[in-house]
């Protein structure tokens, strides 16, 4: 009653601010009638005199333009701004155009006007482009799904699935072969005949390797999976292609597809702009389901179906509009509110509002893929040189096993990420290779024992541990204090993990330290100041894990010793592990049984060496209008990997 | 006039060259920059950051970089396909001759990305700036010349409360009363929209157009609104007390005259050259404002900027955005000799 | 605080009788301006608020609760008796955190005035006093810092400063950020002590201390700076609430003061995304910023009311 009464009040207060002359109670119309525009008429004018609201201008557009369509003496009017002296127009009844007005929303794009579907998509930044290989923020990919094709995907299940391909390559097809004896191999794609681009050119085995010689470019390419291993590529017939590798590389299924990469056509792309830089990465020319139809920056992006995409009848909604909403709290309320219909990656607090709100549901991934980490610098703050430089705290295997000792990972994830993490302990816990490690358990009376043998004891009281006789060359004395680091971006749940874990280390005697900074700055080059790269930081807490089901390259890039020098990799806590080194050499084979095995043998190895404590998995998934169907959030892919799938139901 | 005029025009050259040096100094001491990895894969690889390096010139160092900035690098060779061989001439013109570089963000010319945004930009701060003199200018006069009065009360009152309000704050509850909670009962909708400048696909509307900037023009406006009617006020009653006003008043003029015909006109003199000092918001835009209503305009320009190390669009913002500054602190002046007829410049 | 209590009863009992005696009163000048001051009735509820406000911030030490000690049992409590400002997602007592906050939010605002005074009043000093080529240089750099657009520059500044290691001085801690927003703000001091000296120095006691020998550095500080200290006070005041806002809009941007340090404006900036469910945690910093802010406006007004003989002067020839 009271919010009724409010809403009125603002509203006449609204009219009495517009239209002062109108505050005198307009005469009200009951039964419909037809008008003829004259001089310093305008709709919303019309409006207010015969239906006493100026909102309601657009039942009379809309009504006059449905009489229009089938009595060609009235005039359709295309923009409410203008009307023309001597139009016919329909003014309704006052009944009949609060009827209408209830079923008129102009916020609520589900009708455009012809009667085409639409959605919303928010994302919180202007992308740079279409392409995922240049920046991959998450919203250049999800972009790319909706105007680009690869040969391949994964699918949430962890299957592959075809795109552009007609067949996947194996051993057994003849797709695959290997060279045992020079350590080689030769992959060859066949691709399908039947899909051309938005301008009608076919998509053919030339756009690939275009795609790829530019990618390849030393000038103007970037870095790609599987770049280091391909030797080259060579045309057999317009939709046949052969791989010729320089190694064994099992990776090869999504090399021309997944997440990041889309096949760019030859007869539209300037090569001489170079890969990372051409036009076409922010005007691309589609293959796949929608057209890129007009980009205001930093404000919207919208598109239209693509009519020559290969799946018939495909894809169901007529259009889509991607809009820039910076702040996730106006997000979050847009969506609650039904005007946008998919918010991509909400926190965890923002994807428990939505599991409430009747008109919003919420998708999460079947599988996991993002693991929170503590990364220990077992190199001395500064140095890149864990042996001759030692930290004088975290070189210890003991005091890293004590640390994840005395972590409550469960209480964390139940309450901090409510209960949309769940625990994990080793990079081997999804398909296909999972590896038997126990959990560990937390035990912070055990964890200080560990404390306590390794030589770090709390003599002074002072509730911080200082070193008596500790192993790792730190003088007497040094106080077992440390620099907790953060990235910014995740947002207040990572935060208030950070806190969490400082006063559980806290209560065995470990002081931290805390500390926030920007991605650009944790995860900057060496020179530019990267605080990973330089080593400038004691234990830091980040996420990450590998897109696909393939962890070659994401285990060699983190464990790897050769990825410990700075910029080679992500081994930032410079681990240095020769059993490691050939563990993972012995992961480049096809056999995936014996895969497997190397890989439990490195799951062992990590557990016991805890280079990195990994703690639980991040949270991925997306909000989306109950009207929309067919989303399913995957963390081996952006959320919008099917767009061309969705329906609306109203 | 004339000889001031181009004084200090002349001495906003050095200024401008000081300011750019300090700015170009601060935007390239910070670590992290363009090469770091963007988003969630956060690798570049050694070769294609040396590459990169070179190809933007970030290899020299920092005067080096910073004549290239301003005058370009067309007179000298370069390294542009980055092999580590200078082997053909540059092809930036530097900013002297209006080339401020291509964003590293998204590869885009730095100018076209400003032309892009800054209109939205003008558009509201403009339609901010008037309705904030609409609205101040009448509440501060009659205030002051209704001193103690239960209206000056209110206003001042209202006016200390406006400054103390946190501007994204008030933001944040618009955003919920309007659109969160009140509904348009004809339609049911949400009263007024979350962001934006328009409904998407609706072409322009005057109404539509409207509705999309009261929230933010709302938000924008009630910092300045409660300072200008302040300021206003006190530099009405200083008017009020001059010897000329009672004069006018002693000659039997009526009071509504005098007021507004006299004290008005030269309260507002000092008002004016506040406002000029406010102009360059004009094209910085409100930060705050934009984020929340998701306004594509300056300041989240900026903002995305900063955040992400894009030096040539920093650059160009700041050093665009001081000249503005000068500009308009000359502009104030002028405009502050030109309508207090006291004020001589030699 | 009773005794402000009292003072402002006293204040509205006896207005009429006040402004005679304000015709005939050879006192001192603090004695004075503290006599005006209290006629300012905003001014002396802007002070017992602040008073309150500055005591419940001191007296916090002996609140039960940790500001930064988790208690996950607790998570979210909307306002009881025992939290009477509810619990934050970690259980923490949002009553203490947002009095520990009020501890950081004007520790930064009190340090900006400082710098603000340490840059600004030497800089006004020097120029105004000596003139020429002297005054010709600072007077440009001020212009200069005048014309950096400055919510850009300051986000500019927090984004390095906060990034940068300093000497003696921690990353991103509470003194990062006053230096920052002091650094974007001694300008309006500069300036307004410039003209004080540039009027002053002419006068004729300045002149007679000259013949007597009376060193430059003595005439600034001894005869000229005390004529001034009533329009730096008045500055002084306004720069802290000015701070207190910089810092929360910082906070907002991600580049404030960091958790778990509590500020008004980590704390306020924190809770917009529980406004909606939990908006305990944004309305009490969002109250405390409101209320310091207000309180400050409305005693720099009383004390420029007060230090300004021209208004009493009309308001007593007025009525």
């Amino acid at each position: 009653m009271t919010k009724k009464l409010l809403n009125l009040l603002v509203v006449i207060s609204m009219l009495a601010i517009a239209a002062p002359v109108a505050v005198a109670a307009p005469p009200v119309q009951d039964g419909g009638q037809d008008y003829v525009v004259v001089k310093d008429d305008w709709l919303s004018k019309l409006s207010d005199k015969y239906l006493g609201n100026l909102l309601a201008y657009p039942a009379i557009m809309e009504l006059t333009n449905q009489k229009a369509a089938q009595d060609s003496s009235y005039a359709t009017i295309t923009n409410p701004d203008l009307i023309e002296v001597g139009w016919k127009i329909y003014i309704p009844g006052a009944t009949e155009a609060q009827t209408f007005m209830a079923a008129y929303s102009p916020m609520a794009p589900a009708e455009g006007p012809q009667g085409e579907t639409s959605i919303v998509i928010l994302v919180p930044e202007d992308p740079t482009g279409f392409n995922g290989l240049v920046t991959d923020t998450g919203y250049e990919q999800a972009l790319m799904e909706l105007v680009l094709l690869g040969l391949t995907d994964i699918d949430p299940q962890g299957e592959f699935y075809l795109e552009l391909a007609a067949e996947m390559p194996t051993v057994e097809n003849g797709g695959v072969v290997v060279d045992e004896d020079a350590w080689t191999m030769d992959v060859t794609w066949k691709m399908r005949d039947d899909v051309v681009w938005a301008d009608g050119e076919p998509l053919t085995a030339d756009d690939v390797i275009f795609t790829w010689n530019a990618i390849a470019d030393p000038e103007g390419g970037i870095w790609a999976e599987g770049l280091d291993y391909t030797d080259s590529i060579e045309k057999v017939d317009d939709y046949t292609f052969v791989v010729h590798y320089n190694t064994v590389y099992p990776n090869y299924r999504i090399q021309f597809g997944g997440e990041n990469f889309a096949v760019w056509p030859e007869h539209y792309c300037d090569a001489s702009q170079g890969f990372v830089a051409w036009d076409c990465n922010r005007q691309p020319l589609s293959s796949g389901p929608y057209i890129l139809e007009e980009w205001a920056t930093g404000d919207y992006l919208s598109f239209v179906r693509n009519p020559a995409y290969f799946e018939a009848g495909k894809p169901y909604i007529d259009g889509v509009v991607v809009r820039v909403v910076p702040e996730q709290s106006v997000s979050k309320t847009m969506m609650v509110e039904g005007d946008a219909d998919l918010h991509i990656w909400p926190s965890e607090s923002v994807a428990n509002d939505y599991l409430v709100a009747p008109n919003v549901d919420l998708s999460v991934s079947p599988s996991d893929r993002w693991v929170m980490r503590l990364f220990p610098n077992l190199a001395a703050r500064g140095s890149v040189d864990p042996v001759e430089n030692p930290h004088p705290i975290l070189s210890d295997v003991q005091v890293r096993q004590a640390i994840r000792m005395g972590i409550d990972v469960d209480t964390i994830v139940d309450e901090i990420f409510l209960g949309y993490s769940k625990p994990v302990w080793t990079e081997f816990f999804r398909p296909p290779y999972i590896c038997d490690i126990t959990k560990p358990e937390y035990d912070p009376a055990a964890a200080a024992a560990l404390l306590e043998e390794a030589g770090w004891i709390d003599q002074d009281g002072d509730g911080t541990r200082e070193c008596h006789g500790c192993k790792t060359g730190a003088e007497e004395g040094y106080v077992m204090s440390m620099e907790l680091t953060i990235y910014a971006e995740y947002g207040e749940e990572l935060e208030l993990a950070q806190q969490l874990v400082a006063e559980m280390l806290g209560d065995i005697g470990i002081n931290l330290e805390l500390s926030m900074f920007e991605g650009t700055i944790l995860w900057a080059d060496y020179e530019s100041g990267g605080i990973e790269q330089q080593g400038d930081f004691d234990l830091d807490m980040w996420d990450d894990g590998y897109p696909g089901i393939d962890p070659t390259d994401h285990i060699w890039y983190y464990y790897y010793s050769e990825a410990a020098e700075p910029d080679w990799g992500w081994n930032v806590g410079r681990w240095i592990n020769e059993d490691a080194d050939a563990l993972i050499d012995e992961t480049y084979y096809l056999d995936e049984e014996y895969r497997q095995e190397m890989f439990c043998e490195l799951a062992a190895l990590l557990d016991e060496e805890l280079p990195q404590i990994l703690l639980f998995s991040a949270f991925d998934g997306a909000g989306y209008s109950a009207r929309l169907q067919g989303v399913q959030a995957t963390v081996n892919d952006m959320v919008t990997w099917n767009v061309a799938d969705w329906k609306i139901v109203q | 006039m004339g000889r001031y005029i181009a004084r200090r025009l002349l001495q906003a050259i050095p200024m401008l060259f000081m300011i750019s040096v300090v700015l170009f100094a601060l935007v390239n001491i910070a670590p992290g920059g363009p090469l770091s990895g963007h988003g969630r894969s956060r690798r570049i690889r050694p070769e294609k950051a040396e590459i990169l390096k070179r190809q933007f010139g970030l290899d020299k160092p920092l005067p080096i970089q910073y004549v290239i900035w301003l005058v370009g690098n067309d007179w000298m060779r370069v390294d542009a396909d980055g092999d580590g061989v200078t082997e053909s001439y540059g092809e930036r013109r530097g900013i002297l001759r209006g080339d401020f570089g291509f964003s590293y963000r998204n590869r885009q010319p730095v100018l076209e990305e400003i032309a892009d945004r800054l209109p939205n930009t003008i558009y509201l701060m403009g339609v901010t700036l008037i309705v904030v003199g609409i609205i101040a200018i009448p509440l501060g006069a009659i205030s002051a010349v209704r001193q103690y009065s239960v209206f000056d009360i209110v206003v001042t009152t209202l006016s200390f409360m406006g400054q103390a309000i946190p501007e994204f704050w008030l933001g944040l509850i618009l955003i919920l009363i309007f659109y969160a909670w009140l509904n348009n009962p004809f339609t049911g909708a949400p009263l007024l929209p979350s962001g934006g400048m328009q409904t998407f696909g609706m072409g322009f509307a005057i109404w539509d157009r409207i509705q999309h900037l009261i929230l933010p023009v709302t938000m924008g406006m009630v910092g300045w609104v409660a300072w200008y009617s302040r300021f206003l006020r006190s530099g009405m009653l200083d008017v009020l007390h001059q010897d000329y006003v009672r004069t006018a008043r002693a000659k039997g003029l009526s009071e509504h005259l005098v007021v507004y015909r006299h004290a008005l006109k030269n309260a507002v003199i000092p008002l004016v050259t506040i406002f000029a000092l406010d102009l360059p918001s004009i094209f910085a835009g409100s930060l705050y404002v934009e984020l929340l209503f998701s306004w594509p305009g300056m300041g989240r320009l900026y903002y995305q900027a900063a955040t992400g190390r894009d030096y040539p669009m920093l650059m160009a913002i700041l050093i665009i955005g001081a000249g503005f500054m000068i500009t308009a602190n000359l502009l104030a002046d002028i405009a502050y000799a030109y309508l207090d007829p006291r004020i001589r410049y030699d | 605080m009773t005794k402000d209590q009292v003072e402002a009863g006293q204040k509205e009992q006896n207005s009429v009788s006040v402004r005679s005696e304000e015709m005939h009163a050879p006192e001192g000048m603090l004695g004075m301006v503290w006599r005006r001051f209290r006629l300012h009735p905003g001014a002396v509820a802007g002070s017992i608020v602040l008073g309150m406000l500055v005591l419940s911030i001191i007296l916090v030490t002996f609140s039960p609760y940790d500001p930064e000690i988790s208690d996950i049992g607790s998570r979210l409590q909307p306002p009881s008796w025992e939290h009477p400002f509810g619990t934050d997602p970690l259980g923490r007592d949002v009553l203490t955190r947002v009095l520990y906050g009020g501890r950081i939010s004007l520790a930064v605002g009190l340090m900006v005035v400082a710098i603000t005074l340490v840059i600004g009043v030497p800089v006004g000093a020097v120029a105004g006093y000596f003139g020429g080529w002297v005054d010709n240089v600072l007077m440009r750099i001020t212009d200069a810092a005048l014309s950096l657009p400055s919510l850009l520059v300051l986000i500019l500044l927090s984004a390095i400063l906060r990034e940068v290691e300093l000497p003696f001085v921690e990353r991103n801690n509470v003194v990062t950020i006053a230096v920052v927003i002091g650094l974007l703000s001694w300008m309006t001091v500069a300036r307004l002590v410039r003209a004080a000296f540039l009027a002053i120095r002419e006068l004729d006691f300045i002149t007679a201390a000259h013949c007597v020998g009376v060193s430059n550095s003595r005439i600034m500080v001894r005869h000229i700076l005390p004529n001034v200290v009533g329009p730096i006070i008045v500055e002084s005041t306004l720069e802290v609430g000015y701070a207190i806002m910089e810092e929360s809009g910082l906070s907002f941007l991600g580049f404030g003061i960091q958790p778990p340090t509590p500020s008004w404006g980590n704390l306020l900036s924190n809770a917009q995304e529980h406004m909606t469910k939990h908006p305990w945690l944004a309305i009490f910093p969002g109250l405390m910023i409101f209320l310091s802010i207000i309180s400050i406006n409305y005693i720099g007004d009383g004390v420029r009311d007060a230090f300004d003989p021209y208004k009493v002067l009309k308001q007593v020839g007025e009525v």
